[in-house]
This record gives C-alpha cells, sequence and structure tokens, in this order.
C-alpha cells in the first residue's frame, strides 16, 4: 500500500464514517453464506472473549485429554478436534510444554488419518513457536493446522469426516466454558453460550453426513445431545442463558467429551 | 477501539506484519491480508479462516458470522481491477445495521465492531464503483 494510500486511510478514519444504511431485507439475510471456514469462530476466539468477562485461570482449566485407542476415523475426527481445542487452552495458559504435547498429540492422530506430508510439518512449527513463547503465532497455527487437516481429509475423500473435527473443536471449547461459567456465573459470561446459530450449522451439517456414519453410536449421540443443548443456548430477547441451563450445557458437553475420548457405548 | 485507531494504522500499514504467502501474491487475498495485517500490529489475530469469490455491481454478497461481545472485531475486504470501490456494513441477527467504524480505501475496505451481544451477525460486502472482480474477505479479532 502506497504512502499516498496510507495517508488516504487516515484521513477518512479520521472523518469517522460511518455511513446511515437500510436494514437487510428477510430475503438477504436467508441468501447469506455460510463458509464454515469464518462462519464458525475457533475456540481462541471463545477464550478471548472470556478473558475480557472473567479472566479465567487457564492454567487450572488446561487438562488435556488423551486420544483413546479407536478404529474409528469418526472418533479420531472428533478427537482431532478436542486436541485443537486443547491446543488453544494450553496457549491461553501460556504453557509452553503443553502445546508441545498437545501438538504432537494432533499429529499423531493426523497420522493415523492419512493426511498429507504438509500438515505434518505444521507440528515442527507449533513446536518452533511454543519453545519461542509466541502466543499469537501459535493461535493462528493452530487454525492454519486445523484448516490444512480439513484439505487434506477433502482431498483424500474423507470429506465427510471435516465437519467431525469443527464440532469436535466446538464441543471441547464449550465444554471448558460452560464449566468456568457454571461455578463463575455472571450474565456476561453466560451471554458468551448463546450460540444457537452454530448449533443449528452443526446440526444441518451433521445430518448431510452419510447415514452409515449417523448411525455409528458416537456420531449419533452428539447429533443428539447437540439437539438436546440447542434451547438452552437460544434465548429469546438476546438474553444470556439461565444458571440451570448452563449447568445443563456444561454437564451435557462434558459427557459428550468423555464419550468422544473414550468412545461412545455400543447401543 | 476509537481513539488510538487513526494513529495505529498510520503506522501500521506502512510495516504490516502479515507477509502473504508468495503463492497469494497478486491476489485479493494478499491484498487483504496486507490490510488486516495492520490491525495485527494493534494486537488483533487474523483468522486463517478467509471467504472469497465474484463480486458484481448491484449484486452484493452477504456472510453470516459468530462473534463474542467482550471481543474487538475487524473484518476487511480487498477485490482485484476493475473494481475501484468497496463497503463492507455489519447487521445484527435481526438485519439491522450495526454502529462501528469503518475505513475505505478503493478496493480495499474494513468494518470494525465492539459486540454488546453475543449470536449471529451479517456481514454485507458491496461493489459500490467498478466492475465485476475477485474479492477476499478476512476477520480478526482480541
Amino acid at each position: 500500500m502506497s504512502f499516498r494510500s496510507v495517508i488516504s486511510a487516515v484521513v477518512l478514519l479520521s472523518a469517522g464514517l460511518l455511513v446511515a444504511t437500510e436494514p437487510l431485507t428477510k430475503e438477504q439475510v436467508k441468501s447469506a453464506v455460510l463458509s464454515e471456514a469464518v462462519t464458525i469462530p475457533t475456540p481462541g476466539e471463545f477464550f478471548s472473549a472470556m478473558d475480557e468477562q472473567g479472566q479465567p485461570n487457564w492454567t487450572q482449566l488446561y487438562a488435556p485429554k488423551s486420544a483413546g485407542t479407536t478404529s474409528s476415523r469418526e472418533q479420531m475426527a472428533l478427537m482431532l478436534g478436542v486436541l485443537v481445542a486443547d491446543g488453544y487452552i494450553a496457549v491461553e495458559a501460556q504453557d509452553g510444554q503443553g502445546v508441545k504435547n498437545t501438538g504432537k498429540e494432533i499429529i499423531n492422530l493426523a497420522k493415523k488419518l492419512n493426511v498429507s506430508q504438509s500438515v505434518l510439518s505444521r507440528g515442527n512449527s507449533i513446536n518452533d513457536f511454543a519453545e519461542n513463547n509466541d502466543w499469537s503465532a501459535l493461535r493462528e497455527e493452530l487454525e492454519a493446522t486445523q484448516n490444512e487437516v480439513k484439505l487434506s481429509m477433502a482431498e483424500q475423500k474423507d470429506k465427510d469426516l471435516v465437519i467431525l473435527v469443527t464440532v469436535g473443536a466446538w464441543i471441547r471449547g464449550t465444554q471448558v466454558a460452560s464449566d468456568f461459567i457454571a461455578k463463575n456465573y455472571s450474565p456476561g459470561l453466560a451471554g458468551l453460550l448463546r450460540q444457537p446459530a452454530i448449533v443449528e450449522y452443526l446440526l444441518a451439517e451433521l445430518a448431510k453426513l452419510p447415514d452409515r456414519m449417523q448411525k455409528q453410536p458416537l456420531v449419533a449421540e452428539v447429533e443428539q445431545k447437540l439437539k438436546d443443548i440447542i434451547n438452552l443456548v437460544h434465548t429469546k430477547d438476546r438474553t444470556p442463558p439461565a444458571p440451570d441451563a448452563v449447568n445443563a450445557v456444561a454437564a451435557t458437553m462434558d459427557s459428550l467429551v468423555n464419550d468422544i475420548a473414550k468412545g461412545s457405548k455400543e447401543p | 477501539m476509537k481513539t488510538p485507531i487513526i494513529f495505529f494504522l498510520s503506522a501500521c500499514l506502512l510495516t504490516a506484519q502479515e507477509t502473504p504467502d508468495s503463492r497469494d501474491r497478486g491476489t485479493s487475498r494478499s491484498k487483504v491480508l496486507e490490510l488486516a495485517g495492520a490491525f495485527a500490529n494493534d494486537g488483533y489475530k487474523i483468522r486463517d479462516g478467509y471467504w472469497s469469490g465474484v463480486l458484481e455491481p448491484g449484486k452484493p454478497q452477504i456472510l453470516e458470522v459468530n462473534l463474542f461481545a467482550g471481543n474487538a472485531y475487524w473484518f476487511c475486504a480487498a477485490a482485484l481491477a476493475p473494481a475501484k470501490k468497496l463497503s463492507v456494513t455489519l447487521f445484527d441477527e435481526n438485519g439491522r445495521p450495526v454502529e462501528g467504524e469503518v475505513f475505505q480505501d478503493g478496493s480495499t475496505s474494513a468494518a470494525g465492531l465492539l459486540p454488546d451481544v453475543s449470536g449471529r451477525y451479517f456481514v454485507r460486502l458491496e461493489l459500490v464503483e467498478g466492475d465485476k472482480a475477485e474479492f477476499s474477505l478476512v476477520y480478526s479479532y482480541k
């Protein structure tokens, strides 16, 4: 960008432009694009907002999950998402060794899912940034790693697993957040759980999975429990969820994370 | 978000940290990362994910996003020639325009917001002047 452009930018900004505009029509709202890469926030965004509202002790909240032994690719994809969220928690806790350990788990699980070599090199970057305590770069690297895993899955015809990675990360982020909020309730913090559009999006994407995947006990459990909580996070008049609702979300997310880590019971 | 932005942006646009990947050079993505990099210098974290497509006169594109109260956001967009002027406008979940800051410089534009309620929002991207062109949008938060 040229110096002239910079000056122009500053002038425009200092004018405080805010153009009055008409509301969107119902048709425009309906036609809005949903793009997973930008429509669904990262756990890092969620945690950043928690920092503003409640100042959690991230070191206490960092209790990473380990992937149990499984041959289920669906479970591995969900667990990959859980680990990505754990990586963000380790970054918030500024726990360099924790980030490295979680990064290693992510790469090991990604290898089992046969992702490309380019993803594996991300593990080295995570280590390097953790070594240098570069927390901002680590947040970007975690998202980039997750996106590259998803891209690699899509390229090798594992496209259906991609949404499960997103779901796993959201569940883990929401578990940690709702547990903290349940123990430190305030309307401001509880308002962060008001995410009906995200739950609706995840449910709509899960409904597109092939039948054989939807019938997998763990995937079916995830789908059912997301349906169970949607009304709890869909409050009227933009009000925050009540304490009982937060407790219910925390309990549901907790049981889901445990089942993802160990595998759901067979029907 | 308000007062220091004039000062930081003037300095930051000259020293933007975000270096677009060589594969992206000359694309709308490299152009938008250059703008978003200015906000990164003020502590904003840039999302790795981005939205791109083609923008035509009279056919605004609308994106759904989910934001958290407590965070500050900047939505940055850029288009290639023959686009001449872009605008980015933000709306709440009911489609009502929300108050925030805007930045506009030819075919790059940005809108900043401090949401008071968490939930669904909409970003409208519009080609104000020029012809059909490729665009990219990224957002950053802190």
